[in-house]
Order: C-alpha cells, then sequence, then structure tokens
C-alpha cells in the first residue's frame, strides 16, 4: 500500500502548519531557558519545528507522561471507593509537529513493551489518537549515532509524516501510515501543494529519489559514532560479570538525568498524593540508575553498588530488550549524554564493556 | 590558566610514595575540547589529567561516592569547590587526614560556550581556601557582588515571586540531578525520597517539583557555596542559582555577611549562634 507524497515550499509548509495548529491541538518543540520542550501551541511564532536536536526533550512525554493520574480513592467508615480521573489520556486528535526521526523510533520501541503482557491501553490510546510530522536532521551532532541502530526511514511505522528537505528548495511531505496518509489529504491546500502521485511525472520521482539518495549518505557521513550493533549486544551478553562496568561507570553522579530525558526509558514508580482520607494515585518516572529503585520493603537493596545499576540499564538497552523484543532499546539519539553533567554516554559505556575481555 | 602539567607530576608522586588510593581530577573528552571529572585509581592514567579553564564540574561531589568513601584521596579543588569541602570538614563528612588536596587560584572557568560562568564572574574566593598544596598566584578576597536578574527578583513581591518560579519550575522533569551533582546534598535518605511521609510524595508533578526544589534551596540556605553544580546538571536548563543566590544574598545582608565555608570550621549560617543575628522576627 503507497501513500501520497506531497510537495510544497517553505512558504506553503508554514501555512500548512498554521491550518493544522488552527484546527487541531497541537504539540511543537517550544524554548525555554535554551531548551525545547514539545509543548501546546496556538501560534507558529511560539514554536519552531526545527530545533536543534541537542536542545530537544524527548517527545516520550506527550505519550508517557512524567506524571500521569491513574485513580482517585476515597475513603470512609463503610469502606474504600475508587473513582477515574477526571483526567482523561485519550483526548481527541492531536497533531505534534516537529518530531526527530529518534523520537518517532523511541515511540515505535515502546509500543512493544506497551504491547505486551499489560496492555497500557493509556498509551496506545495517545499513540492512535496523534499524527507525528517530522523534520530531518541533515547533520548528525555530537553524540548522535542512530544511524548504527537500525535506522531505516521505510521501517519508521511511528512517523505519520515525514516533512523532507529536496535540494531544490522543495519541501516533500510524505505521509508514511493510513493515519497520516487521510490527515495530511484532509489538510493539504491545493494552491500551496499538489500530491505527487496526482501530476506524476518520472523526472520528478527520480530526482526525488536522487535527493534523498544524495541526502542520505551525506546524513551517514557526519556522523562521529559508529558501532556494530549486533556485535555489541553478542559481546554485552556475554559480560554479565566484566569489571568493565565498574570503570566506565565511575565517574557517574547517579543523577538519573540519562533514564528522564531518554526518549525509551520507560520504568516507572507508584505514588499517592493523599489529603485526608482522599487521595490521588500517580504513575510518575523512575529510574534504574536511582539507588531506591531496587530498594526492597524489608531493607534489602540487589542493587546498591553503582556498577549494578549501570549494568542494569546498559543490559536492559543491548541485551535483554533485544532478546524479548527483538529490538534494542535505544535509538542512538544521544540525549542522555548531552545533559549527563558529567559527559557519560551509553555508547562509550558499552562500547567500553563490549571490548573489554570476556569473563569466564 | 593551564595546571595539568603540575596536576599529573603531583598526582604521579603521591601514587608513587603510597599517600592516595583514588585521585580525582579531570580529563579531556574524547569528542570535543570539554572535559570530564575522571576517578583513578591505576597510576598509570595519571598521564590523562588536565586543569585548564574548562575543568568546571565540582570534584568535591565525589567524595561522597563509594569509590573514595574511606579511602585516601587526592584531589583538586577550586575556591568554591574548597568552600564546600570546607563544609563537608565541618560536617565530619570526610577526613581531613585522608585528603591530600591540590588547591588551585582560580581564574574562573568557562561553560561549553567559551563564555565565563556567571558564577566566576560574581565569585567572591577565588583561591582555594583548604589545601595541601597551592597551584597559581592567590588573588585574594574580592568584593560581593549581585547579578542584576537577583536584584530583579529581590524587588518582586511574594505573590508576583511565587509565579515567576512556578513557571520555572514547570519544565523541572524532577529527575533530582541537581540534588545529586551538590557536593553538600550527602543525607543518607533525602527528606523527598522517604517513601512513607505523606506531606511529600514521589510524584512528578509541577506542584511536588515546587515543594521538592524549595525544601532542597531552605536545606542549603547559608551552605551553598555557589558551585552551580546543579544548574550545570539540569537537563532543562532551570535557572536554579535563582533560588541559591537569593538565599545567599538574604544570609550576606542579614548574618555578618556570611559566606558558606570560606573559614575553616565554618558551620554555615543557621548552624552558629551569634548575638549580631537578627531577632525582628521576634514578637
Amino acid at each position: 500500500m503507497s501513500f501520497s507524497t506531497f510537495v510544497t515550499d517553505k512558504t506553503g509548509l508554514q501555512k500548512l502548519y498554521e491550518a493544522i495548529i488552527s484546527k487541531h491541538e497541537t504539540y511543537a518543540p517550544v524554548e525555554k531557558f535554551g531548551k525545547y520542550d514539545y509543548k501546546k501551541v496556538s501560534s507558529l511564532k511560539e514554536c519552531d519545528p526545527d530545533s536543534p536536536i541537542a536542545m530537544t526533550m524527548s517527545v516520550k512525554p506527550l505519550f508517557f507522561p512524567r506524571a500521569s493520574k491513574i485513580m482517585k480513592y476515597e475513603a470512609n467508615s463503610s469502606g474504600t471507593t475508587i473513582m477515574e480521573t477526571d483526567e482523561d489520556p485519550l483526548a481527541g486528535k492531536r497533531v505534534v509537529l516537529g518530531v526527530k526521526h529518534c523520537d518517532a523510533r523511541g515511540l515505535q520501541v515502546l509500543d512493544a513493551v506497551n504491547k505486551w503482557d499489560y496492555i497500557d491501553s493509556d498509551f496506545l490510546k495517545r499513540r492512535a489518537n496523534t499524527v507525528i510530522f517530522s523534520t530531518r536532521c541533515d547533520k548528525a551532532d555530537t553524540h548522535c549515532f542512530c544511524t548504527s541502530l537500525d535506522y531505516d526511514l521505510e521501517k519508521l511505522d511511528a512517523l505519520d509524516v515525514a516533512v523532507v528537505n529536496g535540494s531544490d528548495g522543495k519541501i516533500y511531505l510524505q505521509a508514511r501510515t493510513g493515519k497520516g496518509d487521510i490527515f495530511l489529504k484532509e489538510n493539504s491546500d491545493q494552491s500551496t501543494m499538489y500530491d505527487v502521485q496526482n501530476t506524476m511525472d518520472d523526472v520528478r520521482s527520480t530526482k526525488y529519489e536522487e535527493d534523498m539518495k544524495k541526502q542520505y549518505i551525506a546524513f551517514t557521513g557526519s556522523f562521529r559514532l559508529k558501532m556494530d550493533y549486533k556485535d555489541v549486544n553478542e559481546k554485552m551478553a556475554k559480560r554479565f560479570d566484566s569489571p568493565a562496568f565498574e570503570e566506565a561507570s565511575r565517574n557517574c553522579v547517579s543523577c538519573n538525568t540519562c533514564a528522564f530525558i531518554c526518549p525509551t526509558c520507560h520504568c516507572f514508580k507508584i505514588s499517592d498524593e493523599k489529603i485526608k482520607d482522599t487521595g490521588v494515585r500517580y504513575k510518575s518516572y523512575d529510574s534504574c540508575n536511582n539507588v531506591y529503585f531496587t530498594l526492597e520493603a524489608g531493607g534489602h537493596n540487589p542493587r546498591p553498588a553503582k556498577f549494578r545499576r549501570w549494568r542494569q540499564r546498559s543490559m536492559h538497552k543491548f541485551v535483554y530488550y533485544k532478546e524479548r523484543f527483538g529490538v534494542n532499546l535505544c535509538v542512538g539519539c544521544g540525549h542522555c549524554a548531552i545533559s549527563c553533567p558529567v559527559n557519560i554516554s551509553i555508547f562509550d559505556v558499552v562500547n567500553h564493556v563490549a571490548n573489554s575481555p570476556a569473563s569466564s | 590558566m593551564d595546571y595539568s602539567k603540575q596536576i599529573q607530576d603531583i598526582a604521579a608522586k603521591l601514587f608513587a610514595d603510597g599517600k592516595i588510593d583514588v585521585f580525582v581530577g579531570y580529563r579531556m573528552n574524547s569528542f570535543d575540547d570539554n572535559q570530564i571529572p575522571v576517578v583513578i585509581t591505576d597510576p598509570k592514567e595519571v598521564a590523562e589529567l588536565v586543569f585548564t579553564e574548562k575543568s568546571v564540574f565540582n570534584l568535591t561531589n565525589y567524595l561522597k561516592a563509594d569509590h573514595t568513601r574511606n579511602k585516601r584521596v587526592g584531589l583538586v579543588v577550586k575556591g568554591c569547590d574548597s568552600r564546600s569541602l570546607n563544609l563537608l570538614l565541618t560536617e565530619s563528612q570526610v577526613k581531613r587526614e585522608k585528603l591530600y588536596i591540590i588547591g588551585i587560584a582560580c581564574e574562573g572557568v568557562v561553560d561549553d560556550k567559551g563564555q565565563k560562568m556567571q558564577n566566576c564572574v560574581e565569585c567572591i574566593v577565588p583561591d582555594a581556601v583548604v589545601f595541601d598544596e597551592m597551584l597559581g598566584t592567590p588573588k585574594g578576597i574580592r568584593d560581593y557582588i549581585v547579578n542584576a536578574d537577583i536584584i530583579e527578583l529581590a524587588g518582586k513581591g511574594l505573590v508576583e515571586r511565587r509565579e515567576y518560579f512556578e513557571q520555572i519550575f514547570e519544565n523541572c522533569i524532577r529527575c533530582n540531578a541537581c540534588r545529586h551533582s551538590c557536593p553538600l546534598c550527602y543525607c543518607a535518605k533525602c527528606c523527598i525520597d522517604q517513601e512513607t511521609a505523606t506531606i511529600y510524595n514521589g510524584s512528578n508533578t509541577s506542584s511536588s517539583a515546587f515543594h521538592a526544589l524549595m525544601t532542597w534551596s531552605l536545606h542549603l540556605a547559608g551552605r551553598c557555596v555557589d558551585c552551580r553544580n546543579c544548574e550545570k546538571a539540569c537537563p532543562s536548563h532551570l535557572p536554579l542559582h535563582l533560588l541559591h543566590k537569593q538565599n545567599e544574598k538574604v544570609i550576606y545582608d542579614n548574618f555578618q555577611n556570611h559566606l558558606a565555608g570560606v573559614e575553616e570550621g565554618d558551620r554555615g549560617a543557621f548552624y552558629k549562634y551569634s548575638l549580631k543575628d537578627p531577632d525582628d522576627f521576634i514578637l
């Protein structure tokens, strides 16, 4: 099944964005303190869909909020009543502009765990109700390594509409899912954009292919970090007892930043906000790098040492998740390294471990 | 300001003499000209050590880590770092005899973009106040200056100030990186991590972020040395210095020009009693 591809130019794209913002609930990167975060916007001026990658938080919080209400409860002499929350996670259709491909891949990876065992209906409904517009990076940032981890635009199903810059000032809007296709057709403005398939001529389409190829080669060439993830997966699995984890994590300050901003980390904790006999139960982010993460009620902590927590984090990302779902729990966005106060990159850690001598 | 060679020599000598087990310093990043902290246990790695104006992180944070606990540690400290070290010594978190401190007469450090850090512009004590060995020429204590943003904040009304902070904390993701990277936050169990406490719940809402950051800043009032580890660690780039600097200014004005950790044995403004302390709040 093929989906439509529209061609437009810069002003056409801006017009489309404006139309979307005025019609739908739209989220886009909004700058605050030099950092871009996906926020609800009411005009295109407030946001920057082409935000720089190093400054952008992941899109994860729109689907898995940093704190979401699970339920409300009330206790009285006759017992406890459990109620639905007033928060509706399944709100109407919404659109996210300017999502990076790595973020979208993060969502794709998260789909697997949210559809497994316990089905997280809130997450999946948020996913189903959201149309994602991407931006394409022309160049890799210092810590990016997405191309090393099975980056393939063709397999990127989490993106609904890919926005791609052509070399001649043209912008291609490529629908990638049925949802995106319908949305794009509904919202396209015939005066500024046209469907490639309707006015198909071979020259344009060959040129488009060429453009894409050229761009992709330039893009992959700009990466500083490259790894063979299959090799890493294999080697990591054999190095559970490797002292390399200790060496690599020595200067970590256990601050959890990496997990909180990671597009694929999905550990959470449950906590109650209680006022007298009523309360709200929240699901909030947690991190395996936190000392209290594995603390048991009896006081025993199976992962008291920092390197054990780092081992869990890297093994989960490159071994356990891969074994269970067939993909790495890392998309190579490099956000963890950018935000880390001491610049530890998961890339360096897993490579250090994979290249260390195998334990007997 | 480049003391890399001197620090390498000192560290190598300390390891050779068997005076230390661990050395905490800086090394270059593998990919750009920024530096990262390094905890060295192997004397062979000494050659990696550097110290320039890019050596930003306050290394006294590592004194609470497992790698350095109960070990003999060599450490590099700048002016602000040494003030936090002074407090840690007074608060019995580290033993002086277990430390070998290389003090730096600091000329100010720069951020990722090469701009001088704001706290270095405002720096009052650039020279290390506690050290075994001093590198550089001491410059003495400077005048207390406060940046325009703090003056502006102080001029705001209470309601206005609350709104301002609420707007800032909206972006907080509650990762607690600020607390973890703070050298003076060493509580075995932080009050905001208590599972059983109902006053503070662990949910990552904006209101709990407000509560947590306010509690945290008040716990550090009169102790914060303005090293800005917290601000550098914050993934949302929140201007956390506004909290601490505002507290510092109030304390400086009201508690006989008190600055945390400048004097040896300093206990922090709220932990010592002086007849000159303000008492106008007593009815």
